[in-house]
């Protein structure tokens, strides 16, 4: 029980995707919404980083590099759906997610 | 042993963090439950050898991007109140979908090769010292000496930022040429 091992970090990615992929599900609001998909994303992030912790060489640095490249995207990501989230506001004066339904009709 | 310590500490506060997103009635709890998730997620990464990665993880993502989120969830919060339910009973029914893919995780986690330990510096020859993400070692892994595939993601990385920016403006902007423009506050140019 020394050292940290590889199975704790992938764990505890496991379980904060979970969290994450859970609140995208249930949740009605579409601030948690946004907010499940950047906590998966971390987790995701949490695993890239463990298994170049477990590779050796140049391995190692390209899954801290992978990283990287996931923020930048998050952080787009977070701009577009932010300004998404801002228009559907403005048409639709609720953030409740089954308020969006006239794709439906 | 101080590792074993460390790494319980952030990995209790992250997921009781993340907890909180999952729980919280208000948007502003879940986006500070959110920071704090990120924030001993950066632990862990300096903990594990990644101290640029735990600079990164703080500067854009607990500093800007949640800041981002933050502030509309203030601006958005002063016009309107949220009056949108917390979960519903079909919520309930969502939370198998998530327990599946669990099972997905813990299949795939069994199966891959965890015996291979964590690279400790000296164990084998050239495996570098514990803090092996360095701004020096992940820059060289960027931009090598001739232009690499890392370059290239990079420079399409900056056209997917500008294009989001871009974006993010023609969508949060009021309508673009509806006369509705008139009653808002004035925008320069269009």
């Amino acid at each position: 029980m020394g050292d940290l091992q590889p199975i704790q970090l992938q764990v505890l990615a496991a379980l904060l995707f979970l969290l994450g992929l859970a609140t995208v599900l249930s949740r009605r609001n579409l601030f948690f919404v946004l907010m499940g998909v950047e906590l998966m994303l971390n987790a995701a992030n949490l695993s890239f980083v463990s298994w170049s912790r477990t590779f050796s060489g140049s391995t190692a640095l390209e899954g801290q590099v992978g990283p990287l490249f996931a923020i930048a995207v998050a952080a787009a990501e977070a701009c577009v759906g932010l300004a998404m989230l801002l228009s559907v506001f403005r048409s639709s004066e609720s953030l409740d997610t089954d308020a969006f339904d006239k794709m439906k009709e | 042993m101080i590792t074993q310590v460390y790494f319980w500490f952030f990995s209790l506060v992250a997921l009781a963090c993340g907890l909180g997103v999952l729980a919280c009635r208000h948007p502003i709890h879940g986006a500070l439950s959110l920071i704090g998730a990120m924030v001993s997620l950066a632990g862990i990464y300096s903990l594990i050898g990644a101290p640029f990665l735990a600079t990164i993880q703080i500067l854009v993502y607990a500093g800007a991007i949640m800041m981002l989120l933050v502030f509309v969830i203030m601006v958005l919060n002063s016009a309107k109140d949220d009056k949108t339910p917390w979960f519903d009973a079909l919520g309930v029914f969502s939370l198998f979908p998530a327990l599946a893919v669990g099972g997905v995780l813990v299949r795939a986690l069994v199966g891959a090769n965890m015996r291979q330990p964590f690279l400790v510096a000296g164990s084998d020859g050239k495996a570098p010292g514990p803090a092996r993400g360095t701004v020096d070692a992940i820059s060289r892994t960027l931009f090598p000496d001739k232009f690499g595939p890392w370059s290239f993601l990079f420079l399409v990385v900056g056209l997917l930022l500008l294009s989001a920016i871009v974006g993010a403006v023609l969508l949060a902007k009021r309508h673009l040429d509806s006369p509705a423009q008139d009653t808002s506050t004035p925008t320069g140019g269009h």
